[in-house]
């Protein structure tokens, strides 16, 4: 098993034409995930990575119907449009890299999405990865091979960076994952830590998952709550990143997009609140390992 | 960004929501001239209200009532030695004492659950909204997608300034935007006696300093400014400038925020970066700043932000931290690092962790402006963990 994609993922990449979206195509094709063409307006006709390039997502989906998953690297002006021709489409899941989109883009975005039952992951996210059977976007970049191998420990962050570096860490300890899931660093965000945790619930695979969390913003409340409403039972360890930022005033923004300091907000009181429901707290990253590896 | 109230007022008055007629003050201004231009419209009572990046100025005596120009000018030198809450006071705000009869509050922000708008509204203004119970507060989530505010009929009723909050909500690319109290007068006219908006950076490409019109506010006319207690220093004005211009997307390179310590910090990444502060504080050392890079910059940004963070007198050593990339190439970002180093040639201990595309070829070039200037570095890269570099740094220092 697998979560957000698996042997059927047939991806389109909208932007593939940017040096950015190239990269993004052929990091996907290195790990054997099937994309089957690009998009961008007014180059229909192109090819990259050895791929076509169509002039629009309707056009893609009309040469191949089973088309189900695009991967968005377009500038963030472009963002919205991108978006909402990938939900027209019919697309099932959307993964947005494109970082620094309006929020109001964003908000617009994942109304429509809602509306017709498209999932998307991110904005400014760097994908997903499901060790030995296929990648959307750049996540592990390319050490991938060094940092990933199929395990039993999901990974959530809304840092990507921090998806690769808790990834490493249960490698070094022997471990593997069975996916790293980035969900982005944005005010907004389409899938989150508690969406993920209910896929992981699901996941035969998965056995248990680490959490790299951060100030600011009521994410990793939800967890909690889908904790509390039994949707999410397997073990859980969390780091909370930010503790400094509780010394900073209120309404200042420091690290993602998202992370703004709010009082009972802080990385302090998401842990607290976090343990309440049993869920395992590191008081440094690298001690995630160590807390999940007995259930591995 | 968050607005000044002086700021946030004229956004409210563009969209035909009324706000008392008043004047900004600036230090060295002539007080009580000012004042009398309000006397000239007739007004004699005035409020005098200091002008803060953030909350509870009424409580914390940032705000004075007069009647006359002496008292104008006492209250106006008084609230310019002050500092509240944490908060610069950047400027002052006279304006008319209103004749109030009510006072309701009314908001629209973001919530994070839904995903979508949330109009908040309540009869109990003129406090902080945390502190009215539930059941007076009335919550209706909007559709970002509809030009018209749907399913609050009973609220249009009231004659509330619904419709052009949401008109100055949507076209004016905010995050936040809050009148308390939204004052009902003994005439009858809602006026906005306090406005408290923030505005989306990332929203910045449509609202230019160009001639688009004067429906476009022009968000780089808004003075720079830090949440910090003072004014923004000129490593902080300049690091804004590197993500300017067309290609600002191309990387995140213009973080930089100027703290107390000693540790000169080029982090990477939002996540890693907040943890490393952490790290480093937990290793008893003290940031000087807090900078992060992301998002495969070019050399040139990455080597115009290493030069500002490295020019802070002072410091006592450099941590370069980041994560395995996964998409940020490591050689051409350190291209700008060493750029940075062989000019500044700093004499602190240096220590760097990081790793991914291209990591090679980046740690050799690092290795060869070591040697030319003789830096006292210590590199590593994924074998070694990041907090783990923060205790080396310390070690290096003690020494």
């Amino acid at each position: 098993m697998s979560i957000l994609i698996d042997k059927n993922t047939k991806v389109v990449v909208q932007g593939m034409t940017g040096k950015e979206g190239q990269k993004g195509a052929k990091a996907m094709l290195d790990y054997n995930t099937t994309v089957l063409c690009g998009v961008t307006p007014n180059k229909g006709g192109q090819e990259v990575e050895g791929k076509p390039i169509f002039n629009s997502v309707g056009e893609a989906k009309a040469q191949w119907p089973d088309l189900n998953t695009s991967v968005i690297y377009v500038p963030p002006f472009a963002a919205k449009a991108a978006i909402l021709e990938a939900i027209e489409a019919g697309v099932a899941l959307i993964n947005v890299f494109t970082e620094r989109i309006p929020i109001k883009d964003t908000a617009y975005c994942l109304a429509a999405s809602q509306e017709k039952g498209a999932r998307v992951l991110g904005p400014s996210s760097l994908g997903v990865i499901n060790p030995g059977i296929g990648r959307l976007g750049v996540v592990g970049g390319p050490l991938v091979n060094e940092i990933f191998q199929p395990g039993s420990i999901g990974v959530v962050s809304r840092s990507g960076g921090m998806t690769n570096e808790l990834s490493w860490s249960l490698r070094q300890a022997g471990l593997g994952q069975s996916a790293a899931v980035h969900v982005g660093g944005d005010l907004l965000m389409g899938t989150t830590y508690a969406d993920v945790l209910r896929l992981f619930e699901k996941d035969a695979n998965t056995k248990g998952v680490i959490i790299f969390g951060e100030h600011g913003g009521s994410y990793e409340f939800e967890i909690v709550e889908a904790i509390q409403k039994k949707e999410y039972t397997k073990p859980l360890a969390i780091f909370i990143g930010g503790k400094f930022a509780s010394s900073l005033p209120e309404g200042m923004n420091i690290g993602h997009a998202g992370a703004i300091v709010e009082r009972g907000k802080g990385a302090a009181e998401k842990a607290a609140a976090l343990a309440t429901v049993g869920v395992m707290i590191a008081e440094q990253y690298e001690d995630l390992v160590n807390l999940i590896k007995p259930y591995a | 960004m968050n607005l000044y109230e002086f700021e946030g007022k004229n956004l409210l008055a563009k969209h035909g929501i009324k706000t008392p007629r008043g004047v900004v003050v600036r230090r060295g201004d002539d007080f009580v001239s000012k004042y009398n231009e309000l006397v000239k419209l007739g007004i004699k009572d005035v409020v005098v209200k200091a002008q803060v990046l953030s909350g509870k100025r009424g409580k914390n005596n940032g705000i004075k009532f007069c009647d006359n120009g002496e008292e104008v000018k006492k209250a106006c030198e008084e609230l310019f030695t002050l500092n509240i809450r944490g908060q610069y006071v950047a400027a002052i705000l006279i304006e008319e004492k209103l004749a109030i009869a009510e006072e309701h509050y009314i908001s629209i922000v973001y919530d994070t659950n839904k995903k979508q708008p949330c109009l908040i509204y309540s009869k109990q203004g003129g406090m902080d909204i945390e502190d009215v119970a539930e059941e007076k507060i009335e919550k209706v989530w909007l559709d970002i997608r509809e030009e018209n505010v749907v399913g609050v009929e009973t609220l249009h009723a009231t004659s509330l300034p619904i419709d052009e909050l949401w008109k100055l909500f949507l076209n004016e690319d905010t995050r936040q935007v809050e009148i308390n109290p939204l004052v009902k007068t003994k005439s009858g006219e809602w006026v906005a006696a306090d406005a408290k908006i923030a505005i989306d950076d990332d929203a910045f490409f449509r609202h230019p300093s160009a001639s688009s019109g004067p429906s476009v506010t022009d968000w780089t006319k808004f003075e720079p400014r830090t949440m910090l207690g003072r004014l923004p220093t000129s490593r902080e004005i300049a690091v804004k400038k590197i993500d300017e211009g067309e290609k600002y997307y191309q990387g995140t390179a213009g973080k930089y925020i100027e703290l107390d310590g000693d540790i000169a910090m080029i982090l990477n990444g939002g996540g890693a970066s907040i943890a490393n502060m952490d790290a480093l504080a937990q290793v008893g050392l003290k940031a000087a700043n807090y900078t992060e890079y992301s998002g495969n910059p070019p050399r040139e940004k990455v080597a115009a932000l290493a030069r500002i963070v490295l020019s802070k007198p002072g410091l006592k050593g450099l941590w370069m931290c980041g994560v395995v990339a996964n998409f940020t190439n490591i050689k051409e970002t350190f291209l700008g690092i060493c750029d940075a180093l062989d000019e500044i040639k700093p004499t602190y201990p240096i220590v760097v962790r990081r790793d991914g595309t291209e990591s090679a070829a980046g740690f050799a070039l690092l290795e060869e402006c070591a040697k030319r200037n003789n830096l006292n570095i210590k590199m590593f890269k994924k074998e070694t963990g990041m907090s783990a570099t923060a205790q080396i740094l310390a070690e290096m220092i003690e020494k």
